[in-house]
């Protein structure tokens, strides 16, 4: 995770000697009352690593991220800054960046006062704290827009300001907890490339909270997807869309078509199932155990196929077309389960399939995942 | 009767997506609606108070109250004392609106019935309560000399000191309320934040609540001044003869020398007076209150 070019040139190449930054959660739980908000998390972020805890909210990814940074006390479990504790440490001893998710900038200060604030906490001096402070704003694109107070900057300025803000004093790791909420789709997708950009010329690591599972995919070096105070994957981002654990999981990170499934032998790496009207299948497998299993295709995995031909697919019929622009979204009921089909515009005309008449569908052997059926 | 049928219709019409027309007629009735209102103002308020006025200007009044040694010296004894509670009542309600603000649910509760006390129990009752609790035989003054600390009862009541407590305690509500409500205004995640960029609770204090409650602060002074200038029974109750405020001026103009164009004219004075205070106060506020910085 360390080579990157896409750094421009005005990014200052990281000066800190050492990589640093190694956040360790071992068997962390938190408690409200009864209420377990996480439950035995068990998390080690390596220096430079771009981390997300993905959730839907309840899930405890908050809550984690807040006892990483001190805000929140664990119940029990230890949390370690590169390899020193800091369970008894306050926020302000455990240097680590944190943007908060309205950025949470002083409203009676102006930006450079912003930017500047860890630096007089410090006691840098005047000159040095406001030199950094100037630095840190062109760094993230804000020359000459450090006298103006928050209320005057729009939305993605603001931003820039929390992370100059959380960047300036050198920190170990950057926490940002849904630092793209109150952004507009555009804007978001800009700054996701712009912070993953920032991260990977400063080397340093992150830990990234967010519901949005398009932000996770598109930033992560990780992924740790969360539910009910637990971790249900983790994984590069890839590995956890193509190869779900669960089927809420696959459904939790986009479109998926589930079919239920009956094991016929597995080896860990690959399974042979029965797929109820499908026939039988070879189909990924990561070796979860429970009681009911199904099989997860993506939609735009699953392929027309000019005949019956191999294994995988199958003979049904197309219900249904809509143009998304971009895709076309194609049902197709096969064997008794409707399917969807994603395929790009671009590729429609070839195929040129009719509603209502007769398919061939297929998917090939490492795109379709054995998952666990919770619930 | 063809306004009438407009007004009639008007409900079924639904709503105030109407024509330009009804909207037009239903200001004028709003207007019409404030008409008991401003009668009662003008007969009640206004004509009383410009006959005040007009009174005040007649035989020379200014001139005379403002030759008058006692005059000057309520005047002064008004702003010394309503500037000496204003700032003990702004201090002490900022620390309680402090602990208000950052205590639980039923603590809270608790604390709100014990700031609003004073709202619901009468002046003359507050003022006479603390008469004797710092009277020479008075609960105070009994402590004092079991603990040892003074030989023998100390002066406490009928002096300054004595009508600025007397003051504060009224006073302390109107102080609370709108610093209590900055504070609440104050998005909890600026002291994570600072916490995360290093500050401890004082820096915490200092840098982000403090002026962050600025707001609160300016209008709980100048509320509490305003309102502190016209005291006159506690200077009665609690005050020696030496602090007798501008209300107590007027009163003994009106009754004791029947010089009723005198006391208009020390009403007048005093009008004035506050109203320049306030807007100077404003004005000054404004201006500095752009360049909060570290």
């Amino acid at each position: 995770m360390t080579t990157s070019v896409i750094a421009p040139a005005t990014h200052q190449p990281s000066t800190t000697a050492a990589r640093k930054g190694a956040i360790d959660l071992r068997q962390v739980r938190k408690t409200y009352g009864d209420v377990v908000a996480v439950d035995q998390l068990d998390l080690s972020i390596q220096p430079g690593e771009f981390v997300t805890l993905l959730g839907p909210s309840g899930s405890g990814k908050t809550t984690t991220m807040m006892m990483v940074a001190g805000f929140e006390e664990h119940t029990s479990g230890s949390v370690m800054i590169d390899g020193v504790p800091v369970d008894s440490l306050p926020p302000r001893e455990r240097n680590l960046g944190v943007v908060f998710q309205n950025y949470a900038l002083f409203p009676h200060m102006s930006a450079r006062e912003n930017v500047e604030f860890a630096l007089r906490m410090r006691k840098v001096p005047k000159a040095e704290s406001r030199r950094r402070a100037d630095d840190a704003l062109d760094r993230v694109g804000l020359s000459g827009l450090g006298g103006r107070k928050p209320r005057q900057l729009s939305g993605g300025q603001q931003q820039r300001v929390a992370l100059a803000r959380a960047l300036v004093f050198n920190p170990a790791a950057l926490l940002l907890d849904e630092p793209m909420a109150a952004l507009d789709k555009r804007l978001r997708e800009h700054m996701q490339e712009e912070i993953k950009t920032l991260q990977k010329s400063l080397g340093i690591s992150v830990l990234f909270v967010t519901h949005d599972q398009d932000e996770a995919m598109a930033m992560s070096d990780r992924i740790v997807v969360m539910k009910d105070g637990r971790i249900v994957q983790s994984g590069p981002p890839e590995e956890v869309y193509n190869h779900p654990v669960t089927d809420w999981v696959a459904s939790f990170l986009g479109d998926t078509n589930l079919i239920p499934a009956t094991v016929i032998s597995r080896d860990g790496e690959e399974a042979v199932v029965d797929l109820a009207g499908l026939g039988t299948g070879r189909v990924r497998d990561r070796g979860a155990q429970g009681e009911r299993y199904a099989v997860s295709i993506r939609p735009e995995h699953l392929k027309f196929r000019a005949g019956p031909d191999g294994e995988n697919g199958g003979a049904g019929e197309l219900t249904s077309s809509t143009n998304l622009g971009a895709t076309i979204r194609h049902r197709i009921t096969v064997g008794g389960h409707s399917l969807q089909l994603r395929e790009l515009s671009s590729d429609a005309g070839a195929s040129g399939h009719a509603v209502g008449s007769a398919v061939h569908v297929g998917w090939d052997a490492d795109k379709a995942q054995l998952l666990v059926l919770e619930g | 009767m063809a306004t009438a049928t407009l007004e009639r219709s008007r409900p079924r019409a639904g709503g105030p997506s109407g024509s330009a027309w009804p909207r037009r007629r239903r200001r004028g009735g709003w207007l019409l609606l404030l008409a008991p209102i401003v009668a009662f103002d003008v007969l009640f308020f206004l004509t009383p108070l410009g006959k005040l006025v007009a009174s005040s200007f007649t035989g020379g009044a200014y001139a005379r109250v403002l030759a008058d040694p006692l005059v000057t010296r309520s005047l002064v004894n008004t702003l010394t004392i309503a500037l000496t509670s204003t700032v003990v009542t702004v201090v002490l309600g900022y620390v309680i609106a402090l602990v208000l603000w950052r205590s639980g649910t039923v603590m809270r509760v608790i604390l709100f019935a014990v700031v609003l006390l004073p709202f619901w129990t009468g002046i003359l009752v507050k003022n006479f309560a603390w008469a004797v609790l710092l009277q020479d035989n008075g609960l105070v003054n009994d402590f004092l000399q079991n603990i040892g600390l003074t030989d023998a009862p100390i002066g406490l009541l009928h002096n300054r000191f004595a009508v600025i407590v007397g003051m504060v305690h009224c006073l302390l509500p109107y102080a609370v309320f709108p610093i209590f409500s900055s504070l609440t205004a104050i998005d909890g995640r600026l002291a994570l934040a600072a916490r995360s960029l290093g500050a401890g609770e004082v820096s915490v204090f200092r840098r982000i609540t403090l002026p962050l409650s600025t707001p609160g602060i300016s209008a709980a002074g100048l509320l509490v001044f305003i309102i502190s200038t016209g005291f006159f029974i506690t200077p009665v109750v609690m005050g020696g003869p030496g602090d007798m405020m501008i209300a107590n001026e007027i009163d003994y103009y009106a009754r004791q020398l029947t010089d009723f164009s005198g006391a208009a004219a020390l009403a007048v004075i005093l009008t004035v007076l506050v109203s320049v205070i306030a807007a100077v106060y404003q004005r000054v506020l404004k201006a500095g209150g752009h360049h909060e910085t570290l």
